[in-house]
């Protein structure tokens, strides 16, 4: 429901993952991290645009 | 004591926290008792001129309805914020950005082409539009610049008190007033409302809180005792500030938000999210999926009177 909501407000979904690793899992976490890490740096940093052309 | 100067002012709004003003009754007559309104569009012939001319800070509140999102809309609140000591953001548009600020999905020129091309009522081949200049035989002719952004009366000036609800509620309309007359103003920057949430502050019976099903109000008869969330209808007491008097509970409607987010919350939309959520009772992705496609707009309903005051403002451009 937050990625839909997210959506509608212009936000890619590749900007959020929920994921679930078990404490004994250290390679796989290593993993996602490294995975969301370059995902999001593909993506480049969030643009954000306050106000619009406000006259 | 002289009589305090009390100014009234109404941007992007419907009207109805004008009308709110009107429904204290008889106890408008204790307002002027105290007051001498010195501006009010909807009621009294003042004009923006009549207000250029007074003194800075001659004014000593101007309650302020409605959101900002236009050239004229935003001139006079910086007008009105000179002219007066005391500014107090009057409803929910002024002080969330309100129903206006779902504009804040689109952007000008989407406004602008469902407004007068899309629109089925619209015959407007030629592509005609408002223009914010226009030169005619007398000379040029100036309309407001609608802007990209609906924002609220705190993103533009600086604002003392804010008194949500839409519209705000006859006692907390006293309650300033009140507070006013005797001088016990509470500190600056307060909310005239409650500290707690709507459902610390609702009556209605409540269990257990978990749904497997959400119904859109037309599609249940609510039963009147039991708490709305547990009945599958969004109801958004959770995550909003309570004061209100419950109005719509008591009539058997769920809360839409319009007080804004409670003491403590920043983002009323991402905590009305976690809260609904949190309370899914699904057995498989299946039925998590059906749920999600039940809240048809997400958005729309967690930000319905707030997005101009959320963290991210609007939709991205």
């Amino acid at each position: 429901m937050l990625k839909k909501m997210l959506g509608q407000l212009g936000i890619e979904e590749e900007r959020v993952r929920l994921d679930w690793v078990s404490a004994a899992e250290g390679d796989r976490f290593a993993f996602i991290v490294d995975e969301m890490t370059e995902q999001i740096r593909a993506l480049g940093p969030f643009s954000r645009d306050d106000g619009g052309n406000n006259g | 004591m002289a009589k305090l100067k009390l100014g009234l002012y109404w941007a992007a709004s419907c009207g109805g926290c004008d009308v709110a003003v009107l429904d204290t009754n008889e106890k408008i007559l204790d307002v002027a008792q105290i007051a001498d309104l010195v501006f009010w569009p909807i009621a009294l012939d003042f004009k923006y001129h009549h207000v250029e001319a007074m003194e800075d800070k001659s004014i000593d509140v101007c309650l302020f309805n409605g959101a900002i999102r236009s050239s004229e809309q935003e001139r006079i609140a910086r007008l009105l914020r000179a002219k007066s000591k005391t500014m107090v953001a009057f409803g929910s548009c002024a002080c969330f950005g309100g129903i206006p600020a779902l504009a804040n999905f689109f952007n000008r020129a989407e406004i602008m082409e469902r407004a007068y091309v899309e629109a089925p009522s619209n015959d407007n081949q030629g592509r005609t539009f408002p223009q914010f200049q226009t030169e005619v035989a007398e000379g040029e002719l100036e309309l407001p610049e609608l802007y990209d952004t609906v924002l609220t009366l705190a993103q533009v000036v600086d604002v003392e008190y804010f008194i949500p609800g839409c519209p705000p509620p006859v006692d907390l309309i006293l309650k300033i007033v009140d507070a006013l007359a005797t001088n016990s103003l509470p500190p600056p920057g307060a909310v005239i409302a409650s500290e707690k949430t709507l459902c610390d502050e609702c009556d209605r019976k409540k269990e257990e809180k978990m749904i497997s099903k959400i119904y859109r109000s037309h599609e249940i008869i609510p039963d009147p005792e039991r708490c709305l969330l547990e009945q599958g209808i969004l109801c958004m007491g959770p995550a909003t500030r309570g004061g209100c008097g419950a109005r719509c509970i008591k009539v058997n409607m769920p809360c839409r938000g319009c007080f804004g987010p409670p003491a403590g919350v920043v983002d009323q939309g991402a905590k009305l999210v976690s809260a609904i959520a949190s309370i899914y009772q699904a057995k498989n992705e299946e039925e998590i999926a059906r749920m999600v496609e039940e809240i048809v707009d997400p958005a729309g309903t967690f930000y319905r009177f707030g997005l101009a005051d959320s963290m991210l403002k609007r939709k991205r451009l």
